[in-house]
């Protein structure tokens, strides 16, 4: 598969950008130890310990309310950033502790870029949105170039090529989660965390995010929260279920293992009760 | 209780096996009488069962095919699913063994045969039919305690296909009967084979439907558990 060592390269260094020229590159995993997260008193999340495996995609399931958007916002530094929220446990990209004291979150959410629900581009061109974070980061390589690689990335270039000045609010929904995908792309990160990217897309739409991450995995490490269990089965190598025991309780990571192994003979009675529509 | 329906047309699902299996089974114990009996007549009325059964084993297949189509089912209502085709499949081909078998009495009847064969042939057909009910019982109850015992009872049947071979190429005392008998006879042993076995499976596929593990792999899991509690 994309098990391709080497020398990741830098933005702006690769050429060309479509996928079949370009070396593929590895990117870097996560390891997980012991997470807690609150809001305030309240905690929402309770002792999560897991890996997430370099250029794979691992998906998130679970009920509502079980803590997968709290969890997956830990793992950039965007918990935080909620008045009173905190975590604590360690949080490690490759081997540098994200939460240690002179890490930068800034840089760290750079490195693990998020995608949320709802498409969020800015009120600028197609063009500015792919190039603006780059450039606030302070890339100097071809500017029109890096845009057209992240497009083409995020399989959007074809659909967009002739009119890069229109506003990128001008997209259908599908296109502007696209749109953000490609924002992301552009600075190069190691992880994509998406939180139910696909949820307010139509099928068609749908199934573009879910082929672009098929791609996307061959040099990123992929991480995303869903409702839709099939979407779950369909793109994942690796499955987390979050479940919540008792009304109250934190939420906590149930079971984790290959997403084939979830979704043919879980280990837990709740898994298997959830992803077979049992659950409530 | 929700995807109740979808529970609903699963649980007819696997009643519509559990007939279609109690069926074949029946067609057994006529095979086992008519192995004793030697009776052509009612061999020959039984010829034809196993069209039927492969007509039913069809609808099953399809409607298998419908509900993964329409459910998109995973974890258990997969393997449910999954087991639901690989034993109707397994009932299917004991039926037509079955049919072989009848058609083998009713062509032979009046032939000469070797009655110490003959004898290994009906013990053979009981130890055959009652392993075939067995995987169905263990199937219909989900029982896959009792699966450990297929084995073993498997053995015992293949302990007599060695007997009935060994009759087939060497002659009892009291005759060797038509060369036509014994060749329809060494096929009946080796067709009786093949239905223990497909009982042994149906108990297997039992054993991966509740555990979602393979046979064997449970199989050996279990003795370590065992073996385990004689540490204690
Ligand atoms: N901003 C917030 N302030 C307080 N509590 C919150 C906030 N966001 C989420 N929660 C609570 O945290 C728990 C987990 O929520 P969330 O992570 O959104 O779950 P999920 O994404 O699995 O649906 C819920 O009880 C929710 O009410
Ligand atoms: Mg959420």
């Amino acid at each position: 598969m994309s098990e391709v060592s080497g020398e990741r390269s830098g933005v702006g260094r690769d050429q060309g950008g479509q996928a079949s020229t370009v070396p593929k590159t590895s990117a870097l995993g996560m390891k997980i130890e012991d997470l807690s997260a609150y809001y305030g008193s309240f905690k929402a999340v309770t002792n999560v310990s897991l890996e997430i495996q370099p250029n794979r995609v691992t998906a998130l399931i679970g009920p509502s309310g079980c803590g997968k958007s709290t969890f997956i916002r830990c793992l950039n530094r965007m918990h935080e950033v909620i008045p009173t929220a905190y975590a604590e446990g360690c949080v490690k990209l490759g081997d540098q502790d994200i939460y240690a004291k002179d890490t930068d979150p800034v840089t760290i959410r750079r490195r693990i870029g998020m995608v949320f629900q709802k498409p969020n581009p800015f009120s600028k061109s197609i063009y500015e949105n792919v190039a603006w974070g780059a450039r606030i980061n302070g890339y100097k390589g071809d500017m029109d170039e890096l845009v057209e690689r992240s497009l083409k990335r995020a399989a959007l270039w074809d659909e967009v090529k002739d009119k890069l000045k229109k506003s990128g609010l001008d997209l259908s929904g599908g296109q502007q989660q696209r749109l953000v995908i490609a924002r992301t792309l552009a600075v190069e990160p190691e992880v994509i965390l998406m939180d139910e990217p696909a949820s307010a897309l139509d099928p068609v739409s749908t199934q573009k995010i879910e082929d672009t991450m098929q791609e996307l995995k061959e040099r990123y490490t992929v991480v995303i929260v869903t409702h839709n269990m099939q979407q779950a089965a369909r793109i994942s190598d690796y499955t987390g279920f979050f479940y919540i025991e008792n009304m109250g309780d934190p939420g906590r990571l149930w079971e984790f293992d290959e997403t084939t192994k979830i979704f043919s003979s879980p280990s837990r009675k709740e898994t298997e009760d959830y992803v077979t529509g049992r659950f409530g | 209780m929700p995807r109740e329906t979808f529970q609903q047309e699963l649980d007819r699902l696997v009643e519509e096996v559990v007939e279609l299996g109690r069926e074949v089974e029946s067609c057994l114990d006529t095979m086992v009488e008519v192995l004793q009996s030697h009776d052509a007549g009612v061999a020959g009325r039984e010829l034809g069962v196993d069209s039927r059964y492969k007509e039913r084993g069809a609808e099953i297949d399809e409607e298998c095919m419908v509900l993964q189509a329409r459910q998109a089912p995973v974890a258990r209502d997969l393997r449910l699913i999954y087991t639901v085709q690989a034993v109707t499949n397994h009932l299917v081909r004991a039926g037509t063994l079955c049919e072989h078998i009848y058609r083998a009495v009713s062509e032979t009847a009046d032939a000469e045969r070797d009655p110490d064969l003959d004898t290994a042939l009906f013990e053979m057909s009981r130890g055959a039919r009652d392993l075939f009910r067995e995987g169905l019982n263990i199937f219909e109850a989900r029982d896959i305690d009792r699966a450990r015992s297929l084995e073993a009872e498997d053995d015992k049947v293949d302990l007599l296909y060695s007997e009935a071979m060994n009759l087939a190429v060497n002659p009892g005392k009291e005759g060797a009967g038509s060369p036509e008998w014994r060749v329809r006879a060494a096929l009946t042993v080796h067709y009786l084979e093949r239905i223990a076995d497909h009982g042994v499976d149906i108990g297997g596929r039992t054993v991966f439907l509740v555990t979602g593990e393979r046979m064997e792999s449970a199989m050996r899991q279990y003795r370590d558990r065992k073996l385990d509690q004689y540490d204690d």
